[in-house]
């Protein structure tokens, strides 16, 4: 009993990891620019996609490209971290195309919504011409050296879990030190707090913005890898369900809180693993439900500052 | 190129940008219109198909009046669940209420998915038809769509309008003014679900099948593209909108598999070339301008 419920816990932990990472990739944007990035969702594909395109997978592409791939496969840990990288260029790209005229113009926070949601529609539409609207999973070799599973505590448990949970673990943490301790995070916190200071005191916020968007795209790609390898890739629409659950936990935790994002994160994996499996096919609505209640209850989130209206 | 059936689905699309438009006149983003599409679609394909009181035949035809009766309880069930849920969802503010109407979005379209009756993912399918032919329901939809926008246009010159567009402008200075806010949000956000209910109960007829992918976020976004590129200052920006979007990807179809990323392209690109939408303040004062000028010269 103590061992299944260990179990159950601790793969909840693990979706919890990734629904943490999509929704500190919302974070990032919204604390520097106050509005929400909806392309992520479909940069989390794109990571999936990338991924497993570089460690060699095959595409059909609807029998387009029976069999075409890279004729070349790296190892799953360097093909996550360089689909990661090329991401978060593709969210600079979204960056360039989605909000930068809107910028430009002074223009109201509405259009960004619309204009990101523009973004990921075409990615998401890319994704589906490219590589077909079929499902792919990844080769077995790629985990090739971890045993299948590794018992704990008297619980098995899928290495791959355990493996998503550590990456998670360790890009939120490398993160937070980032923010905290070195110049550039820093300097990304001070635009967060206060852009027309921040300017005034010689920081590049523009150039912040930019960081802000890059390391955004990186985190919702590597949440795509690790989803891919983890479940498999069923379609190009795969990231927009994470990018919903990422916007609920975004808000759970409270718009702009970095701890908000992961305790939320974390949550609602728990939350979503206790479901019992005669009621799965209701998973999908607990988060909103969670996030409906929240908002009602406490409109900042969990661990969100208070917005006081200045008249 | 443009036949019958795709000038219904271009009326849906005009009538679902008015119902997104309506809340949104009074400064209040609602994404909630699909979760209100779906409950009055649903109940409509329900009721035609389960209860043989309403006259549907064997040969699947269906009495004009139980479909009008339809269309009627689909806006009644929508208005009192917007009543239920407004009253909760309407204190949050912006982007907020963006994303609790997204949730309920998605909580409808898992309930619809997950509910015994519903038919699970295939859905409800064989709905009767009221009309032998898709150009049948040009006339309702039609219908429906003048009624809605003689609403809007009286809402222009009567104190609720007034006050939805006080409060878009500003919600504080609105409330200081004495006007009830909750009250105004409230009735805009009902009339927009009315409207999405019964537009709901006429495509599922129209479709003849109905599930749970009628009502979900894309279909959510999608709507709202309708009214930022149509234009949010006017009831007409929604109707082009949605016409015009509606038909764009029917019309790419020639292109093959290219024609979504150039339907994303348009609402990628589309407010940064009108930010204001194509039906716009300015357009709007030129043409009224043009229309006292009418009215100013002798008539021969």
């Amino acid at each position: 009993m103590i061992d299944t419920l260990l179990q159950t816990l601790l793969n909840g932990a693990a979706s919890g990891g990734v629904y943490a990472l999509v929704a500190l990739g919302y974070t990032l944007v919204f604390s520097v620019l106050g509005v929400i990035n909806f392309a992520l969702g479909a940069l989390f594909s794109l990571g999936g996609y990338l991924t497993y395109l570089l460690m060699g997978g095959a595409i059909s592409a609807n029998g387009g490209l029976p069999g075409w791939g890279l004729p070349f496969g790296l190892p799953f840990p360097l093909a996550l971290l360089l689909a990661a990288a090329l991401t978060g260029l593709a969210s600079l790209g979204v960056e360039r195309l989605a909000f930068t005229p809107l910028r430009r113009r002074n223009a109201e926070p509405l259009l960004y919504l619309i204009t990101s949601l523009g973004a990921g529609l075409v990615l998401v539409n890319l994704l589906q011409m490219l590589m077909g609207a079929e499902g792919y999973a990844f080769p077995a070799t790629a985990l090739a050296g971890l045993p299948d599973a590794v018992v704990l505590g008297g619980a098995r448990i899928r290495s791959v879990q355990v493996l998503l949970l550590a990456v998670c673990a360790a890009a939120v943490i490398a993160l937070t030190l980032w923010l905290e301790r070195s110049r550039s995070g820093r300097a990304l916190k001070a635009v967060a707090e206060d852009a027309t200071t921040a300017r005034l005191l010689g920081i590049n916020s523009d150039a912040m913005l930019r960081l802000a968007f890059l390391l955004s795209g990186a985190l919702a790609g590597l949440g795509g890898g690790l989803i891919g390898v983890s479940i498999s890739l069923p379609g190009p629409y795969v990231g927009i369900g994470y990018g919903l659950k990422g916007l609920a936990v975004l808000v759970l935790g409270g718009l702009g809180s970095v701890p908000g994002a992961i305790a939320g994160g974390l949550l609602m994996g728990l939350a979503e693993a206790l479901v019992p499996g005669e009621a799965s096919g209701w998973r999908d609505a607990l988060a909103f439900a969670i996030l409906f209640a929240v908002l009602l209850l406490r409109p900042t989130g969990l661990l969100g500052r208070r917005l006081v209206e200045k008249v | 190129m443009i036949d019958n059936g795709l000038l219904v689905q271009m009326l849906i699309g005009a009538l679902l940008g008015v119902s997104v438009y309506l809340p949104l006149a009074a400064g209040q983003l609602s994404l909630a219109t699909p979760a209100f599409y779906a409950v009055g679609g649903t109940l409509a394909a329900l009721l035609s198909t389960t209860w043989p009181a309403l006259g549907a035949g064997a040969d699947g035809s269906f009495p004009l009046a139980s479909f009008l009766l339809e269309l009627l309880l689909g806006g009644l069930l929508a208005g009192v669940l917007a009543l239920l849920v407004g009253r909760l969802v309407l204190r949050l503010q912006g982007i907020y209420l963006a994303i609790a109407t997204i949730a309920l979005v998605e909580i409808v379209r898992v309930a619809i998915l997950n509910l015994p009756f519903t038919g699970g993912a295939i859905g409800i399918f064989g709905i009767p038809q009221p009309f032998p032919t898709a150009a049948g329901y040009l006339l309702p939809a039609l219908g429906l769509l003048a009624l809605a926008g003689w609403v809007c246009q009286r809402l222009e010159v009567m104190p609720l309008g007034r006050a939805m567009a006080a409060i878009r402008n500003d919600e504080l200075a609105a409330r200081c003014m004495g006007i009830d806010t909750t009250r105004v949000k409230l009735t805009a956000f009902v009339l927009s679900a009315v409207l999405a209910g019964s537009t709901g109960a006429l495509a599922a007829h129209f479709l003849n099948t109905w599930n749970a992918r009628q009502g979900s976020f894309d279909t959510a976004v999608t709507m709202l593209a309708f009214v930022i590129l149509g234009g949010s200052r006017s009831w007409l920006g929604p109707v082009l909108g949605g016409l015009l979007l509606t038909a764009l990807p029917e019309l790419l179809r020639p292109v093959g598999d290219v024609r979504l990323v150039l339907f994303g392209l348009v609402i990628l690109l589309g407010p940064s070339v009108f930010p204001q939408g194509l039906i716009n303040p300015g357009l709007l004062e030129r043409l009224g301008r043009l229309g006292e000028r009418a009215e100013r010269e002798p008539q021969p």
